[in-house]
């Protein structure tokens, strides 16, 4: 049952910092990207071949080399990041909202079959496969689940830490600005394409280094571990969480992980039909996804407005309870003639 | 006469068979308030769109601060110091107001993710040391009281308001102004006049696009005309009353 607990745990943990990466993208800059899930399956595929060793007949895939972990994982990133800056340069140059989306949507798919059916790259639908341990053969098999439940725990906070500097940085107020309205960013001097391509790459590389951990925590990978379509459950965490505010995507992340494996588990499955359960899951989240836009659509924790620093934050236990942002002014004062609405 | 800062040369731009605009040339004097006038459809808006690059112009020049800036970007062209308004204000909607009006004038080298990542307590410190100038341009421009809420939701009078505070922040060389009276109360339309003046002050030059005649002769030094494309008129206003072309864009002409 610990076992279990920590496998869950592991990977909710690393789904977390994937939803980190794609809230950027679509929370920060307002990009709805569908290709986010091929990013972290790149990161995952990158780093089993760049560990595990030389391939064995009849086994195929390329580089076959045998890093550290630690090293990598960063490389696996770098490539990532590499790959993402085509596909971002086409789809963000002048596609916005849908077509943008459509885009990156023929994108996953494209990458999806190709490594499904060119079999040098990756061993085409049977996978890549390896024993390797992060921690170097110094731990015993049991310890070692807990050890890296700590350290992909320890990453995520890291980043976490990151990310939510960056967000209430210039460059997040900035980014948000581009979100709302590009052409009254333009205006005011901001290079909208540039800004939306930093932002997407940022949030590629961080699908790209979950991608590494869920290597290390897989151990084997193949074209049925990952479907394009899975991307809607990290969506549904985010809408969960909080869309742009990244405390909230990480409570989102466990949500929706923790609650909804945990939840589905319990459902019977009938022996007939076995794949009832994990359907039953896809249905569940479905219905997530419904039920929060109907009545919280920006999620349990909202993104934060910027201020002037003279009204008292709320502790966030507190914004849980209530959703509306701190209001210290009544939007239209009485005495103000200025409040004519215009049609 | 001061010199030019924005010289516009003969520029045509059609959409498929439309002309939009035709063999037009204007000058805009540096430090001046010009108003731009001309019936709907003459073309105003889209001198604007060529001016600030969103659009490009099929044949001509445009010159802004002896610079050719045809093909330019947008936003160089708003680093170079020229700022405009569309008819609609264009608040960013989901951030806070005062922090459209900090995007506004915010240093662009703050906006490096490195910079953000590895300086900053530097940069929230600069931030911090200029939290006061933005107060006063708050209270300056009567949103002092709503400064934290979020911009979308602000009545249109107090977002008119709010276009002008973010103008005032980023300090351009040259305003234009597309309809900053659309749907505004008479009251308003006083403030905004001032808001105008204020922007000369403070050394802008400023060029307004406007229906309302009244307020573009108390406010504007000189009136540019246009008509099916192109400028059929420059000078005062009170000279251009007697204007035949310009009498006969505005009312038709009998005649023909």
């Amino acid at each position: 049952m610990l076992q279990y607990w920590t496998a869950i745990l592991t990977e909710a943990t690393i789904f977390a910092i994937l939803a980190l990466g794609i809230d950027m993208i679509w929370g920060w800059a307002g990009d709805f990207d569908l290709s986010a899930y091929a990013y972290f399956a790149l990161g995952v595929y990158m780093t089993i071949v760049m560990t595990v060793g030389k391939p064995k007949a009849p086994v195929v895939y390329i580089l076959g080399w045998h890093l550290p972990y630690l090293i990598a994982v960063p490389i696996a990133v770098v490539v990532v990041v590499a790959f993402a800056s085509i596909i971002g340069a086409i789809a963000l140059r002048s596609l916005r909202e849908v077509y943008f989306s459509i885009t990156t949507l023929g994108a996953v798919w494209a990458i999806y079959y190709a490594v499904e059916n060119y079999t040098p790259l990756f061993n085409g639908y049977n996978g890549v496969y390896g024993l390797f341990d992060p921690m170097g053969g110094s731990l015993s098999y049991n310890n070692y689940h807990y050890i890296f439940l700590g350290f992909c725990l320890l990453v995520l906070f890291l980043i976490y830490l990151v990310v939510q500097r960056l967000s209430t940085s210039a460059f997040g107020r900035m980014v948000r600005a581009v979100r709302d309205d590009e052409r009254a960013a333009a205006v005011y001097g901001r290079n909208v394409f540039w800004a939306k391509y930093r932002t997407y790459l940022f949030g590629a590389g961080l699908a790209g280094l979950s991608g590494g951990l869920f290597a290390a925590y897989i151990g084997a990978f193949n074209p049925l571990d990952w479907k394009p379509t899975e991307i809607f459950v990290l969506y549904a965490a985010i809408l969960v969480g909080g869309r742009g505010n990244p405390k909230g995507v990480v409570l989102g992340s466990f949500i929706v992980y923790v609650g909804f494996v945990e939840m589905t588990r319990y459902i019977p499955s009938p022996a007939a039909r076995p794949e009832l359960g994990p359907a039953l899951r896809q249905i569940l989240i479905g219905l997530l996804i419904i039920l929060m836009m109907k009545f919280r659509p920006s999620g349990l924790l909202p993104e934060q407005l910027g201020s002037d620093g003279t009204v008292a934050r709320r502790s966030w236990p507190e914004r849980l309870l209530r959703s509306t942002p701190a209001t210290n002014h009544p939007i239209a004062a009485p005495d103000d003639e200025f409040n004519e609405d215009v049609a | 006469m001061s010199t030019a800062l924005l010289e516009v040369e003969n520029i045509s731009k059609s959409f498929g068979g439309v002309v939009a605009v035709t063999q037009c040339s204007l000058v805009i004097p540096e430090g001046s308030v010009v108003g731009l006038i001309g019936p709907n459809g003459a073309g105003k808006s889209s001198l604007i769109d060529l001016v600030s690059g969103f659009e490009r112009p099929d044949s001509g020049s445009v010159r802004f601060a002896g610079t050719n800036i045809i093909g330019r970007r947008p936003d160089v062209i708003s680093r170079m110091g020229l700022i405009r308004t569309f008819q609609t204000p264009r608040e960013w909607r989901d951030l806070s107001v005062i922090d459209n009006v900090r995007v506004g004038r915010s240093a662009l080298e703050r906006e490096s993710i490195w910079r953000a990542l590895a300086l900053s307590r530097r940069l929230r410190r600069e931030e911090s040391s200029e939290r006061q100038e933005l107060f006063d341009l708050m209270t300056h421009y009567r949103l002092d009281g709503v400064r934290n809420e979020r911009a979308s939701g602000l009545s249109g009078g107090q977002k008119r308001l709010l276009e002008f505070a973010r103008i005032a922040a980023a300090k351009p060389r040259l305003t234009i102004l597309d309809e900053p009276m659309g749907g505004v109360n008479p009251v308003l339309g006083e403030r905004i006049g001032e808001a105008i003046r204020e922007l000369k002050r403070a050394g802008s030059t400023v060029v307004v696009v406007e229906h309302n005649l009244p307020f573009i002769e108390k406010t504007c030094d000189e009136v540019v005309v246009m008509d099916l494309g192109s400028v059929i008129a420059q000078g005062h206003f009170g000279d251009l009353r007697d204007n035949k072309r310009v009498v006969d864009a505005y009312l038709g002409n009998d005649d023909e």
